[in-house]
């Protein structure tokens, strides 16, 4: 009978453990306690940030994303919510990016000459050769989708970007991906109508390089916008992870090929053609920068339907003594783009791009 | 002692007319899906997105690729049958009350039906696993195994991610089968144990679907299949592999268990 009562008791232990498990594995994974670290002046941090050389490392990017775009069945990376991406460095610019979607996964890899980009949904490889006259290759899409996936060359573009615009103090510290790291926290002056309240970025207290970026928005505590390592390993990769041949089965294309291909096949990219045909113009300094541009009426006439559609699911009609408009609102940044073609789109809020839009030529 | 146990649990288990019959069916779908990439031709490119992008020419994926489909549906509907058959199949039958007033300990009796449970599942899966190689190398042809990442693996470790992948889902597919053991120890009727493991297999999925219930979802273990595809990354990112096996184990604890809990207080 006693027997009975302690393998019911035992059995009743397991259920018990099993649930706690389930609890403990829902739980995010606590930040841990900060570290103690020396004194640094933000001046110096600052410095040190935009001279640090990153040496070779691999590791785990997770980007969080609540910066309410609409979420577009045609382009899933850019929706609300978490994703993630793999990324690893020589230090001397070869590179690779795993960046997996659902169950597919894009491969960049940079092999020094030559950048190859892999993508497990149409088995297709897209090779672009560094030019001979020594110019960048035509990397436009995959470097800067792997850039973007990079936080610590992200953080060192907004430093440098915003710095003389920006209170810049040192807030703590902070572990991230079990690094010790200062919280470099970037606060847009009170002259800077923006969206933005401040930019926390975390610096590791060793190599000097960011490790995780923050955006916070006015109104809100918790960040719009998060990029940072959840794993990271510093030193020498596996040289094997900065070759790449292209697999047996694989077609192998040129970029300059595969857009002309692509162009009629997906909207966005036809809408970014009509937005990259000018050249941008540049109004104002800092973080209230706007952004200008006006789409040929050609252009403007030859967006396919469905990129107009997603135009105006998206947009919010308006008009003023400029003429009138679509705008397009997100936590961190406004576009407004009038009826006859003219185009600005800022980290501020929509009554400076009404101030704005009467400049752009 | 407890080995002949399990043997002859196997034995039994492997005696049962549906047990073959089933066996049998698990082993047509990697051939059904091999010959389907293959008749779909160069042009179509592959199958379904996903992995199935990547079967055109690859066919040592086939077996993780069945395998991987299998999971949400079949596999544990396999297991469900097993374990109904296990204690509430034998519940009906009467042989159950002969095996509660024997001799041997109760949880025994349970680590029994759970070996041969855990056997003919490992069995199952690797029986698929062999036949998608041999398959999706038939129709599919293969030079080496070709996985999302790009990269091109020898066959050595091609046969080793095989390898991995069929344990990862032997584990799951236990895990499912210990919870519907436990709902076996609680009713007399197998057809009941069938459909209560698989409407909550099939509830779980829908609940995944929906973004405004995020916060359930890292307790269900459906969850965790999807991430189990980064066998065929490059090289393997064994986080999302090992939560999910953490979350099956936590599944595999509860229902044993509860099984165990129920067996005891059970009156003959």
């Amino acid at each position: 009978m006693n027997n009975r009562k302690v393998t019911l008791a035992a059995a009743a232990a397991g259920v018990v453990a099993g649930a706690a498990g389930l609890g403990l594995l829902a739980m995010p994974a606590g930040a841990g306690q900060p570290p103690t670290l020396p004194d640094v002046s933000a001046e110096s941090l600052v410095e040190q940030v935009l001279t640090s050389e990153p040496g070779a490392f691999g590791g785990t990017v997770q980007v969080d994303n609540k910066l309410g775009l609409p979420s577009i069945a045609e382009i899933p990376q850019l929706a609300d919510g978490k994703h993630s991406a793999r990324i690893w460095t020589d230090g001397n610019g070869r590179f690779r990016a795993a960046l997996p979607n659902g169950q597919s996964e894009q491969t960049v890899v940079h092999d020094g000459k030559t950048t190859w980009s892999w993508n497990s949904a149409d088995n297709e490889v897209t090779k672009a050769e560094r030019k001979p006259d020594g110019s960048k290759p035509d990397e436009r899409k995959p470097d800067a989708k792997a850039e973007a996936a990079n936080p610590a060359e992200a953080a060192k573009q907004v430093v440098g970007l915003t710095k003389e615009f920006s209170d810049i103090s040192v807030d703590g510290t902070a572990r991230v991906a079990n690094r010790a790291a200062y919280e470099l926290v970037l606060t847009p002056k009170a002259s800077e109508k923006t969206l933005i309240r401040e930019v926390r970025i975390a610096v590791d207290s060793e190599l000097k390089m960011p490790l995780r970026v923050a955006v916070l928005t006015n109104g809100t505590s918790e960040p719009a916008g998060m990029v940072g390592f959840s794993e990271i390993n510093v030193g020498p990769q596996d040289p094997k992870l900065f070759e790449f041949t292209p697999p047996a089965q694989a077609k192998v294309t040129t970029p300059e090929a595969k857009e002309e291909r692509d162009r009629d096949r997906s909207p966005e990219l036809g809408l970014e053609q009509a937005l990259q045909g000018e050249n941008p113009q540049v109004f104002g300094t800092g973080w209230d920068t706007v952004v200008g541009a006006r789409i040929p009426a050609e252009a403007m006439s030859q967006v396919p339907a469905e990129a107009q559609g997603l135009v105006d699911r998206f947009t919010k009609k308006v008009s003023g003594s400029w003429g009138s408009g679509k705008v397009f609102t997100t936590k961190v940044a406004t576009v407004l783009i009038a009826d006859d073609g003219r185009v600005v789109a800022g980290a501020v809020p929509e009554q400076v791009l009404f101030d704005t839009i009467g400049q752009v030529k | 002692m407890i080995t002949r146990q399990f043997g002859s649990e196997v034995r039994w288990m492997l005696r049962r007319p549906r047990t073959l019959i089933g066996l049998f069916g698990l082993v047509l779908v990697p051939i059904v899906i091999s010959f389907g990439i293959w008749t779909a031709g160069e042009d179509e490119g592959g199958g379904p997105p996903g992995l199935g992008a990547i079967l055109q020419g690859n066919g040592m994926v086939v077996p993780i690729f069945t395998l991987f489909l299998s999971l949400n549906l079949l596999l544990p509907l396999v297991a469900s049958i097993w374990a109904a058959d296990g204690l509430a199949g034998e519940a009906q039958h009467g042989t159950l009350r002969g095996l509660l007033v024997a001799p041997v300990s109760r949880v025994r009796l349970l680590f029994v039906k759970l070996f041969g449970l855990a056997a003919m599942s490992l069995f199952a899966v690797t029986l698929m696993a062999v036949v998608g190689i041999i398959a999706g190398t038939a129709f599919l042809g293969t030079d080496g195994m070709m996985t999302l990442s790009g990269t091109t693996l020898d066959t050595g470790e091609g046969l080793l991610r095989i390898a991995l992948f069929v344990v990862l889902v032997t584990f799951q597919m236990v895990s499912i089968g210990a919870v519907a053991l436990a709902v076996s120890a609680a009713t007399e009727h197998p057809l009941v144990v069938q459909a209560a493991t698989m409407t909550t297999i099939i509830v779980f999925q829908v609940l995944g679907q929906f973004s405004s219930l995020d916060w359930l979802h890292p307790f269900l273990i459906t969850t965790g299949f999807p991430g189990l595809i980064d066998v065929m990354r490059d090289p393997v990112p064994l986080d999302q592999i090992w939560d999910s096996t953490l979350l099956a184990g936590c599944y595999l604890l509860i229902g044993t268990g509860l099984a165990a809990m129920r067996l005891i207080t059970k009156d003959n």
